[in-house]
């Protein structure tokens, strides 16, 4: 009973805060609601007994990559006329949302097709996942680590100031 | 509490983002949508990692982390150049590569 209103919670929380991510005119309350949103979802992932990969997604979804966005908003700062003019924005989400209603029951059916419970297990603490981190998946760890240094490497030369 | 709920709340997440792509102009609310529908997959693979008792899962999960913090240098890079050079952040005036002729 906890659990559920623990995940009811969350789950408002996460809901809330993602539509008024896609609803807001002004960038920064986007931001604020998706900021929500990341830290709800590591709320999430502690109640699946998940303890470093919401650590990690607290460090690195919440402490990195939504303040760096907040700060870019805040740096490029548009004004009320650089920012797109959407009339019909909630006609466009209302319409959209009747579209992809269908593919989101089908997302639910599909996944629901695999096993219906949790099974017992101690919690996947920072031992076994790096265990299994640096034994199974060293490659894909490696590879990332090549696409980290690529992705900054290009943001550095895409953002430079043209002279 | 039985997986359905997680795998509920991942596809609607899932179809918000995909809701928020389709519906909105500005470039940074494109961008967050992105994210959020990567953050759900991630939701999803913890979820089969707890029904699997595997941890195989999470880590594909950790990775994705890694790739969502890629995906957001470069994308804000890329918004900060687009917004110096056409001063607006509405995602229809960057059409250079259309075919054809329009003036909207």
């Amino acid at each position: 009973m906890l659990e559920i209103s623990i995940f009811s919670i969350l789950a408002i929380f996460m809901l809330g805060g993602s539509f008024a991510m896609i609803s807001n005119k002004q960038t920064v309350f986007s931001a604020f609601g998706f900021l929500v949103t990341m830290i709800g979802m590591a709320g999430i992932f502690a109640m699946l007994n998940n303890q470093f990969l919401a650590m990690a997604q607290i460090m690195v979804s919440v402490g990195a990559v939504v303040v760096l966005s907040m700060l870019t908003i805040l740096t490029v700062n548009a004004k009320e006329e650089n920012l797109p003019k959407e009339p019909h924005k909630y006609k466009w989400i209302i319409f959209s949302t009747i579209a992809v209603a269908p593919f989101t029951v089908l997302l639910y059916k599909t996944l629901t097709t695999m096993d219906r419970h949790f099974s017992e297990m101690a919690t996947i603490d920072s031992k076994v996942l790096g265990s299994v981190l640096f034994s199974k998946w060293v490659l894909p760890f490696e590879i990332l680590s090549i696409l980290l240094l690529a992705a900054m490497l290009g943001a550095i030369v895409i953002a430079r100031k043209k002279s | 509490m039985t997986p359905n709920i997680f795998y509920l709340l991942a596809s609607i997440l899932f179809s918000i983002g995909l809701v928020g792509l389709v519906s909105r102009k500005n470039l940074f609310v494109l961008y967050m949508s992105i994210e959020l529908m990567l953050s759900s997959i991630s939701l999803v693979l913890a979820t089969l990692s707890k029904v699997l008792a595997q941890a195989d899962g999470s880590v594909m999960a950790l990775l994705m982390i890694g790739v969502i913090a890629a995906e957001a240098a470069v994308f804000l890079a890329m918004i900060i150049n687009l917004y110096r050079s056409h001063r607006t952040l509405n995602a229809d005036s960057f059409n250079k590569l259309r075919e054809g002729v329009y003036n909207d």
